[in-house]
């Protein structure tokens, strides 16, 4: 862990970890903070790499980059143009100190302490001891999980579609009862200015 | 100078509180999501790096724990991301400023 | 130096590291210059090879539309592919002017990325892989399941409503068809025991058989969703040029578009490589792999499975995207589920009783043809995916004018003798 590529691949992954997370902070649009998140997600499972958790790292890029940043892509689409400036709240100030406090802590905590002896080389074939590990010691929160994820699905599915036959959801519903106003710019197609006007 | 495990804990650090920053004080509700994933990813940083140095036995059981934290982050974004549109559906906003019914 | 028989008989490149390590001296620096050569070698096989595949793909599917090819540039328009490719370096790269700067600038590059990390872990023979990985299924899902990304950015960054429909389209598409492929994989991981690339290839070689004979379906599958996953017909709503002119890279020209399209390209190449892996042994062919340097062989299997695909992209009609859906989610999740559950117990049979292999195999090859029948047709009957029965011939030449809609207007009454007609007669 002390030959020259090695350190070269830990602070320059580090670098663009942490430079994509700051980014992320100073983006003024929402979509670009996104794609940073991303280079921070890929910045991670490098940094996974360097600690030899091949299956860690591989399943953070499919996790992370493939499914969770679709997600917010989509959801950053279907909501409205107004909030995608990036913006912060009042309470800039008192998160900003939080967070030096905690990465102060954090960093006291992990320099100071005697983490006692530690292992030199990795651990080969990790995939299979993991696989056998869900199976015969976890089999328990493995199933747990299982189950949490079929819920989240099927919750997900549940909030998020628009059923045609239960009134309370539906625009037209809406627009009939007067809680919205007909000219609501709806921002599913971000265009303005086309011929046939902005929808 | 051999890369411990300091400097990996040192990161993590680094990379929660920015997490922190961004879920406190950014206005979108999916920018508040972004910060609570970059805090799970610091926190299974630590996690790995632990697993990596640690001298035990069930050393990589602290990954199966990795594991565990991802599926879970998926699941969640999942929900928040479908809550969010639901009260978009419903608010017309998104910004966590608007939302805030239950406030006395 | 490697010593070799023949120049082409590279067959070992296991001793090319540690070549490199003596000549350069500092270990990190090695394996840099020797992951760099590795890349090198990949494109200068893989480069080449997309030019003459543009070529072949023009002339297979105008052969199966019945006319010729590209034949002026050239001789039997053999440099068709220079010209397409001199014609888009040339050509001169718009932005839309409301299109965000930097992120149109992105998708074209970072679509390239997964296209060539793939062939990092290809096994061109046993010991002549740039990578090979412990993990290297996972590796190779997680690397194409970010070409997602770039897409979605590229219709959004278009500024352009149809771009944008043509790529959530896209989108939805692929991590739709991220699942099939995922369970076909884990099928066959399942079976090999292994998830390296390497390990597979060695598993059919050790049991000599081809995986594609144990596991027809998810053969099937695998290949179904890889032509989802690559856009090609008969699901490549991204290039409907009739519906939404050109989906995601409408507004890309010049060599920006030319990366997109030599990607496609790429990609296919690449899953006919690990198609030919997986399934049809890679680079080991019942001993043939003495005579012949073994990446001779993956090459030519990859070139008779780029063959399948040309064949399905210019004879099948293109599915509508909730035709697309309802196969995936509806058809191909339930039945590629049954079979990882088949596979598993299969295994798991084989490894605790012992039994012998070269008894048991076959046994599981006919018990998974079968139960590729039974479940292929008892499921398609049940969720409504059956094939639709044409009316008869008598009846169609009653319904001439009108065609097939015609024909199913005709009643038959229960009694069968006369033909009642109803409209449209």
């Amino acid at each position: 862990m002390s030959d020259v590529g090695f350190h070269l691949a830990f602070w320059s992954l580090s670098a663009i970890t942490i430079g994509a997370a700051l980014m992320v902070v100073v983006s003024r649009n929402l979509i670009h903070a996104v794609v940073f998140l991303i280079l921070s997600f890929i910045g991670v499972a490098g940094l996974y790499l360097t600690l030899s958790a091949e299956f860690i790292a591989v399943v953070q890029i499919l996790i992370y980059v493939g499914a969770i940043a679709v997600l917010m892509l989509f959801a950053i689409m279907l909501t409205p143009r107004a909030g995608r400036d990036n913006s912060e709240t009042g309470m800039r100030l008192p998160a900003l100190v939080l967070m030096g406090l905690i990465i102060a802590a954090g960093t006291f905590i992990g320099l100071e302490t005697d983490w006692g002896s530690m292992r030199g080389e990795a651990i080969d074939n990790q995939a299979r001891i993991i696989g056998e590990s869900l199976i015969n010691e976890f089999v328990l929160p493995f199933e747990v999980a299982a189950v949490l994820l079929t819920a989240a699905l099927v919750g997900a599915i549940a909030l998020a579609r628009e059923d045609p036959e239960d009134g309370s959801l539906h625009y037209a519903s809406l627009l009939e009862e007067g809680l919205i106003s007909p000219d609501e710019p709806s921002d599913a197609a971000p265009l303005s200015g086309t011929p046939g006007g902005g929808d | 100078m051999v890369i411990g495990l300091e400097e990996y804990l040192v990161v993590a650090a680094i990379l929660f509180g920015i997490g922190l920053y961004i879920a406190l004080s950014k206005r979108n509700a999916i920018a508040v999501l972004m910060g609570v994933e970059l805090m799970l990813n610091s926190v299974n940083l630590t996690l790995v790096a632990f697993s990596r140095f640690s001298d035990t036995d069930v050393a990589l059981s602290t990954q199966v724990f990795v594991m565990f934290i991802v599926a879970t982050a998926a699941a969640e974004v999942a929900v928040g991301l479908a809550l969010a549109m639901v009260v978009y559906r419903n608010r017309h906003t998104v910004s966590v400023d608007d939302i805030d019914l239950l406030k006395w | 130096m490697i010593p070799l028989a023949k120049w082409y008989d590279l067959r070992d490149l296991s001793g090319l590291s540690e070549e490199i390590t003596g000549w350069i001296g500092a270990d990190w620096l090695a394996s840099l210059v020797s992951g760099l050569l590795g890349a090198l070698g990949v494109l200068a096989v893989v480069g080449p090879t997309l030019l003459i595949l543009i070529w072949v793909e023009r002339k297979v599917i105008a052969r199966f539309q019945q006319r010729y090819g590209p034949n002026r540039v050239g001789p039997k328009g053999l440099v068709q592919p220079v010209a397409d490719a001199l014609k888009l370096v040339l050509k001169e790269e718009l932005r839309p002017r409301a299109a965000d700067k930097y992120l149109f600038l992105l998708p074209p590059v970072l679509i390239f990325l997964p296209a060539l990390l793939i062939w990092g872990v290809v096994p061109f023979g046993p010991n002549m892989q740039v990578a090979d990985l412990n993990v290297g299924v996972l590796y190779l899902l997680a690397v194409s399941s970010t070409g997602v990304i770039a897409i979605f950015i590229a219709g959004w960054s278009s500024n352009n409503k149809y771009a944008l429909f043509g790529a959530m389209r896209v989108v939805a598409m692929s991590i739709s068809y991220e699942v099939p492929m995922v369970l076909a994989l884990l099928t066959v991981v399942f079976f090999t025991g292994t998830m390296s690339l390497n390990g597979i290839v060695e598993w059919q070689q050790s049991e000599d058989l081809f995986l594609v004979l144990m596991l027809p379906m998810t053969a099937f599958m695998f290949f179904f969703s890889a032509t989802a996953e690559l856009n090609r017909t008969p699901l490549d709503i991204s290039e409907a040029e009739s519906e939404i002119v050109a989906g995601y890279h409408t507004e890309y020209s010049g060599m920006r578009f030319g990366l997109f399209y030599a990607v496609e390209l790429l990609n296919t190449l690449a899953i006919s490589a690990f198609i030919a892996t997986f399934f049809l042994g890679g680079w080991w062919l019942w001993g043939l792999d003495e005579w012949v340097p073994p990446w001779i062989i993956l090459l030519a299997k990859t070139g008779g499975v780029y063959f399948i695909f040309i064949w399905t992209r210019g004879t099948l009609p293109r599915l509508r995207i909730d035709q697309m859906m309802h196969f995936c989610w509806k058809f191909l999740v339930p039945v590629g589920l049954v079979f990882l559950v088949a596979a598993a117990v299969e295994r798991t049979l084989l490894l605790e009783n012992n039994w012998d292999a070269s008894i048991a195999l076959p046994v599981f090859g006919i018990i998974n043809a079968g139960l590729t029948v039974v479940a292929v047709v008892t499921w398609a009957k049940l969720s409504g995916t059956e094939s639709q029965k044409l009316p008869s011939n008598a009846i169609m030449a009653r319904g001439r004018v009108g065609g097939l809609r015609a024909a199913q207007a005709i009643r038959v009454d229960e009694l069968g003798a006369e033909p009642v007609a109803g409209g449209g007669d």
